[in-house]
């Protein structure tokens, strides 16, 4: 006897009833809401930032000693001395003209500088994210398999250790030992800067073990439980073979919490390329941010919190789209 | 978690590792800036960046200082900065995870809304972002770390508050009238304290990798003060020069970061179910009842003896099925009543090769289908037995694969077993939910389970034990999910199929009732084994004092209600700690110190036998003239 | 003790596609020192009404009253308490059976005064008060339940719901346990609503047995008469399919023609009509003149008909048909 509890129903509910007729319409509508919902957050935080800063952001990017009337026309110039309101509305009239302001320090537009950088950031990120899901994918179905029901304790105890090991290092101490391993005792593959394959590997190897290792050990350990569904049981009493219950029945089950996963350590990587492109002197917007942060260049900065965190906000989209394409049951399009 | 589990916790060498590397890190950040503090500011002009000499094992930095005296020494600040980040985000997550528990609903569901959204973000992005607020250096630092951990923190929180708040033992506090404030206190937060402990202990560990991190990049500790972060940022570039300058805070960093995330882990796992683990096989005593059954050619399940261990907790095996016999005939249906951890849904599964993987299967003798599947590998079970045992399970809300349409999940039978093409084995699957008197079949099969109610999807699992001619049909608490009415009509199912097809059928149930019904032979267990067997027509002569109780302290339509219902003192003994002798004794009114040794089962009529050294003979006065007047 | 009275309690969840109503207009009164049996299947939103009551979940209108005075307060609330399904659920793991009791004592009390009730109340549903400081998780089913039933009890209500508290228990102690209700409820002449899926042991329990039907109460009437002579098309499919000695599943009941819907109907979509008419025996399919049963809901004239049924054709007795 099981009533349904009383969820609290989505706020968006009662305009999704229009739409009640196709439940992907319904879906779709819902969640491009929560991504305009979301980026206006991330606009407003973005545009509050250089608000938040406790003094002058223009003295304190400037320096003590420069003079007031520079400062002011700085100031001026920023359209700092405008009310708040007024400001908010230039900024997000200029961002639809694609006008993410200009660098206190070098006067160059922040749009010219992300769109010469970010090519290096995503084609890392990206590649990292291929060798993660290759990888992790078979070796942690195949880990599951292996030791299912409490086989081969050696093999799951070597698993777990090593893998909880590596993905607990960061990718910037990794990157940092591959340094030395790789380029300064062997000199094998280039440590510095962005150039042919060869200069991707270390960069892509510090970026990707990490959440490999961690996927490999979540693909594990869903497949396991998975494993002990009742459902599995029953393709089992069906006497089917090994290889089709694994592949028809468990995998496909414990595809939807990969895919959670899945987008959740892209996320991570775009932003862990900030550290590993400082490591490696990657052309890419994590120099670039880093840099600009120390140089108080409140523009650059802000503008590549916007790219960073819309970047996010369309994985998770992607990744939402997708668990309800996966899941017959679309309890994720149900809302 | 109490003290066992604690102690438990660093019983594990990874866990004992973690926490002794932990002190040593404690006694280090205590002592360490005290020895050499002051030796580690001093500046040696005579031998700038120098790489390891006998004076300096680690080598000198730009100014001279000894390297491996400052990453000593650099422990108490990395190691502070780290738990007073982890401290501050504790505490915010925690803060804003009870929040929605407070507040009242729209306001609760607006901070929920919030942590949803910064949790989609990543962590150093949120770090950066404070950062940027809070200014570059220390204090700026611990901020931007604790509040770009705190989403996350509150988000499990709130997870795990939503999780115990849902459970009806707050819901009881709240009918009795329980205050919100006193709920948290007493009821929610004890409840998550385990992962919450757990999660902290991670979060120090990642606190302490992420302020390295900041500090490597500049953002976090300023010179001249120091931590590991920031020796490793500059160590980085001389890494040609000496790779030590690098390497060594670096390892200090991993090394501190991997004891927390260590011992969280291995606190997680004592917390949580432990694996079970794979032991030599139990040694299995002689049949104690020594002809049980008579071999029978025309049998089509026969087993003597059957035994079913698990590895227990002391290292030894509990035996949850302790030496059944049974048989059951071409055609037959015969019912298997106990309640629950009698063994009954064990004793299915091990005869249909499907036990879990831990448990271990032993019998005198086995035959299934005319197959002895014992000591055979999986595939030749499976090529054996193929399609000639049908299970249908108790649940059929979890036994259907929700990935995959009913017709094809049906179909895939006839594709493995009998290679048929994938028009014709889904052809077949329409017809076979057609047999079963699923509406609409066609349009059914294409839909996916989550489509179908409780009785359809069961009548769906018949469907497809049906797909091939199976001989033995295994249904194991068929109907216990079920409404009764539905429950009435899967049973008139599972009768019209075994007439039709001729199949033996094995039902499975707690109620005795239903068994009575579908049923031509009752075998009862209890604790493992079997008590009594007897033709349903017999109920009312049940020989043995629990199947006796069993039947009068059921209520049914024609309960008296004047009188108190019989009652069995006690509970069932637990699979693990089971009397010697008679299991049933400490529960029996009859019960002497010839209860001591185990009986056998041995026959108390034609076709009637029972393992009880006082068997009973007085018919059963509860409502006889229904038992009797029905089946005899 | 008093009297628990519904009045045209309706409790909705979600909205749009999602919308369900649960408990649809439920008219029902508990009389003061009586036991109201309340079956029906899962689904039909007999513990949803019970927790409306205690206020788990918000009703969407009507009224509960207690001898006539509506509750509102959460204090008006604890006059009722409920006893839930599962006791391995409904006790805090980390509180001593003692303090889970103690806690829902009302008023303040010294603590040696808290001690001694909760030994009565230990006593009185037959648990040595020696266990008071023991946790719950050594416990079997059967004395959780007694646990559970202490606690309700020391709320002092003014009625108790219990909601099929013997649904989780193994067979062999679900007996005791009705025992107990049925004990406690003469001596103390306890007012109560006994939830249950099972009609024999509502049956057991009860004086008075009212019969649920996706929402609504199709039937209610003294026991006796409720099960000797019902007057809804439903009951008497319940009454058919209870499982019983002697009474062979070949044996037809009208329930078992096959030109009934077999699928019960989603509650997120109730049939127009009379609720029941798909997998109505007496109803159009069977009878096809019968249009009346899919056209008209015949939930109000329900108070006019014998048992307060919602049948068009409540005056008629169910007859089996020869087979």
């Amino acid at each position: 006897m099981t009533a349904p509890v009383a969820a609290p129903p989505a706020p968006t509910r009662t305009r999704v009833s229009a739409w009640a007729g196709n439940p992907w319409a319904g879906f779709l509508f819902r969640r491009l809401g929560r991504l305009l919902v979301s980026l206006a957050v991330l606009v407003t935080l973005a545009f509050g930032m250089i608000h938040l800063i406790p003094g002058d952001p223009v003295r304190a990017a400037l320096g003590v000693t420069a003079p007031p009337d520079l400062v002011d026309a700085r100031r001026e110039a920023l359209g700092l001395n405008d009310p708040l309101g007024t400001q908010f509305v230039n900024y997000v009239r200029a961002l639809f003209s694609g006008d993410l302001g200009v660098s206190m320090t070098s006067g160059v537009p922040v749009s010219d500088t992300i769109g010469q950088r970010l090519p290096a950031t995503a084609s890392l990120a990206i590649v990292a994210f291929v060798v993660v899901m290759l990888a992790a994918i078979p070796l942690g179905l195949a880990m599951a398999v292996l030791t299912r029901g409490g086989r081969r304790r050696g093999a799951e105890l070597g698993f777990t250790s090593t893998s909880a090991v590596v993905a607990a290092i960061p990718e910037f101490l990794l990157a940092v030992g591959l340094v030395f391993v790789f380029g300064v005792s062997l000199g094998w593959l280039p440590v510095a800067g962005r150039g042919g394959g060869s200069s991707y590997v270390l960069p892509v190897l510090a970026l990707s073990l990490g959440p490999a290792l961690l996927m490999a050990r979540i693909v594990r350990v869903e497949a396991l439980a998975v494993m002990d569904e009742d459902f599995v049981r029953t393709a089992r009493a069906k006497r089917l073979p090994p290889l089709r219950v694994y592949v028809r029945h468990v995998f496909p089950n414990a595809l939807t919490s990969t895919l959670t996963i899945g987008g959740l350590l892209l996320s991570g990587m775009i932003v862990g390329t900030v550290l590993v492109e400082n490591v490696f002197a990657w052309p890419g917007m994590g120099m670039t941010i880093v840099s600009s942060i120390l140089a108080k260049d409140y523009p650059v900065v802000q503008g590549i919190v916007l790219v960073y965190g819309a970047a996010v906000l369309l994985v998770n989209l992607v990744v939402d789209v997708l668990l309800a394409v996966a899941d017959p049951r679309s309890t994720i399009r149900e809302g | 978690m109490g003290r066992e589990q604690w102690r438990a916790a660093l019983r594990n060498p990874v866990g004992a590792v973690a926490a002794g590397l932990l002190v040593l890190l404690a006694i280090l950040a205590i002592v360490a800036p005290i020895l050499w503090g002051d030796a580690a500011e001093e500046t040696d002009p005579a031998a700038l960046s120098q790489g390891s000499t006998s004076e300096h094992p680690l080598g000198t930095d730009a100014l001279g200082r000894d390297i491996l005296l400052r990453v000593l020494v650099a422990t108490r600040y990395s190691l502070g900065l780290a738990l007073l980040a982890t401290a501050i985000c504790v505490t915010a997550g925690v803060v804003l995870g009870v929040l929605p528990a407070v507040l009242g609903r729209r306001a609760g569901r607006l901070v929920t809304a919030a942590v949803n959204l910064a949790v989609a973000f990543p962590g150093l992005l949120l770090a950066l972002f404070f950062a940027v607020i809070f200014g570059v250096g220390a204090r700026g630092a611990v901020l931007a770390i604790a509040l770009a951990g705190a989403p996350s923190f509150a988000r499990l929180v709130q997870t795990n508050v939503a999780a115990v708040a849902g459970r009806d033992y707050v819901a009881a506090a709240r009918v009795a009238g329980v205050g919100r404030f006193r709920l948290i206190a007493r009821h929610l937060l004890p409840n998550i304290g385990e992962p919450l402990v757990v999660n902290a202990t991670v979060m120090a560990g990642t606190a302490l990798l992420s302020f390295a991190g900041l500090s490597f990049l500049g953002l976090g500790v300023q010179p001249p003060a120091y931590d590991w972060g920031r020796l490793l940022g500059e160590g980085l570039d001389r890494i040609y020069i000496n790779p030590a300058a690098a390497l060594a805070p670096g390892v200090a960093v991993v090394v501190a970061g991997l004891a927390f995330t260590l011992l969280g882990e291995s606190i997680a796992q004592v917390v949580g179910v432990r694996a079970v683990r794979r032991r030599r096989a139990p040694e299995t005593e002689p049949a104690m009842t020594a002809a049980a059954a008579e071999p029978d050619g025309d049998a089509v399940l026969a087993a003597d003896d059957l035994r079913v261990a698990f590895p227990a907790r002391d290292g030894g095996w509990t035996h949850p099925v302790d030496g059944v016999s049974l048989t059951v005939r071409r055609g037959e249906t015969v019912g298997i009543v106990g309640e629950s951890g009698s063994g009954k849904s064990l004793t299915a599964l091990a005869v249909a090769q499907l036990a879990p993987d831990a448990a271990h299967v032993t019998a005198g003798r086995l035959e299934v289908a005319g197959v002895a599947p014992l000591g055979r590998t999986g595939a030749e079970v499976r090529d054996l037995l193929g399609t000639r045992v049908a299970m249908v399970f108790q649940d059929p809300m979890t036994s259907f694969n929700p990935s995959m349409r009913v017709g094809r999940q049906l179909a895939e039978v006839t594709r493995v077993h009998e290679r048929q093409g994938k028009r014709a084995a889904l052809a077949r699957a329409v017809d076979r939910l057609r047999t079963v008197r699923v509406p609409a079949p066609e349009r059914r099969a294409h839909q996916y389970p989550h489509e179908f109610s409780g009785g359809m999807r069961q009548r769906a699992m018949i469907a497809m034990g049906l797909m091939s001619t199976p001989e033995l049909i295994i249904a194991d608490e068929p109907t216990t999910a079920l409404d009764v009415t539905v429950q009435r009509q899967v049973l008139r199912l599972l009768k019209d199929v075994q007439a039709e097809t001729g199949a033996a059928v094995v039902l499975i149930s707690h109620d005795i009732a239903v068994v009575a019904q579908l049923c031509e032979r009752v075998v009862v267990m209890y604790a493992g084994r079997v008590v009594e067997e007897l033709p349903v027509g017999r109920l009312g002569a049940a020989a043995h004092p629990y199947t006796r109780a069993l039947l009068a302290s059921v209520p049914d339509l024609a309960t008296d209600r004047d009188r108190p219902l019989a009652t069995i003192a006690g509970r069932p003994p637990d699979p693990a700690d089971r009397p010697e002798g008679c299991a049933f004794a400490p529960r029996c009114d009859f019960a002497d110190d010839a209860c001591r040794v185990r009986p056998g089962l041995s026959a108390v009529a034609p076709d009637q036998r029972a393992a009880c050294w006082h068997p009973r003979s007085r018919p059963l006065d509860l409502t006889l003239d229904a038992v009797t007047g029905g089946q005899a | 003790m008093r009297e628990l009275s519904f009045e045209g309690t309706t409790v909705r969840f979600g909205t749009g596609r999602s919308a369900l109503t649960a408990v649809d207009g439920v008219d029902l009164v508990v009389p003061q020192g009586q036991v109201v049996g309340l079956v029906g299947e899962s689904g039909s939103g007999k513990s949803t009404l019970a927790k409306a009551a205690v206020g788990l979940v918000p009703t969407t209108g009507g009224e509960i009253r207690l001898d006539g005075a509506p509750l509102r307060t959460g204090r008006d609330r604890r006059r009722l308490q409920l006893v839930f399904q599962d006791p391995h659920a409904s006790l805090d793991p980390r509180m001593t059976i003692g303090e889970s009791i103690s806690e829902a004592l009302p008023g303040r009390r010294r603590r040696s005064a808290r001690a001694a009730e909760v030994a009565r109340l230990l006593e009185l549903v037959g648990l040595d008060p020696a266990r008071a400081k023991s946790l719950p998780s050594g416990m079997s089913g059967g004395q959780r339940q007694r646990v559970a039933l202490a606690r309700a009890l020391a709320a002092e209500p003014e009625v108790v719901l219990a909601d099929e508290i013997t649904s989780a228990l193994d067979v062999s102690v679900q007996g005791s346990v009705l025992n107990l209700v049925r004990d406690l409820q003469r001596e103390l002449g306890l007012t109560m609503l006994f939830i249950s899926h099972n009609l024999s042991v509502v049956r057991y329990v009860s004086d008075v047995i009212a019969v649920m039907y996706l929402g609504r109460i199709v039937e209610a009437g003294p026991a006796d008469a409720v099960l000797s002579a019902p007057r809804h098309p439903y009951t008497r499919t319940l009454l058919d399919a209870a499982p019983a000695f002697g009474v062979a599943l070949d044996d037809p009941v009208p329930a078992d023609d096959q030109r009934l819907d077999t699928e019960a109907p989603s509650p997120h979509d109730p049939p127009p009509g009379c609720r029941f008419h798909r997998r109505c025996p007496i109803g159009p399919l069977t009878r096809p003149e019968r249009t009346i049963c899919a056209e008209t809901d015949p939930q109000s004239g329900a108070a006019d008909r014998p048992h307060r049924a919602a049948c068009h054709f409540a005056a008629e007795i169910l007859e089996v048909p020869a087979p």
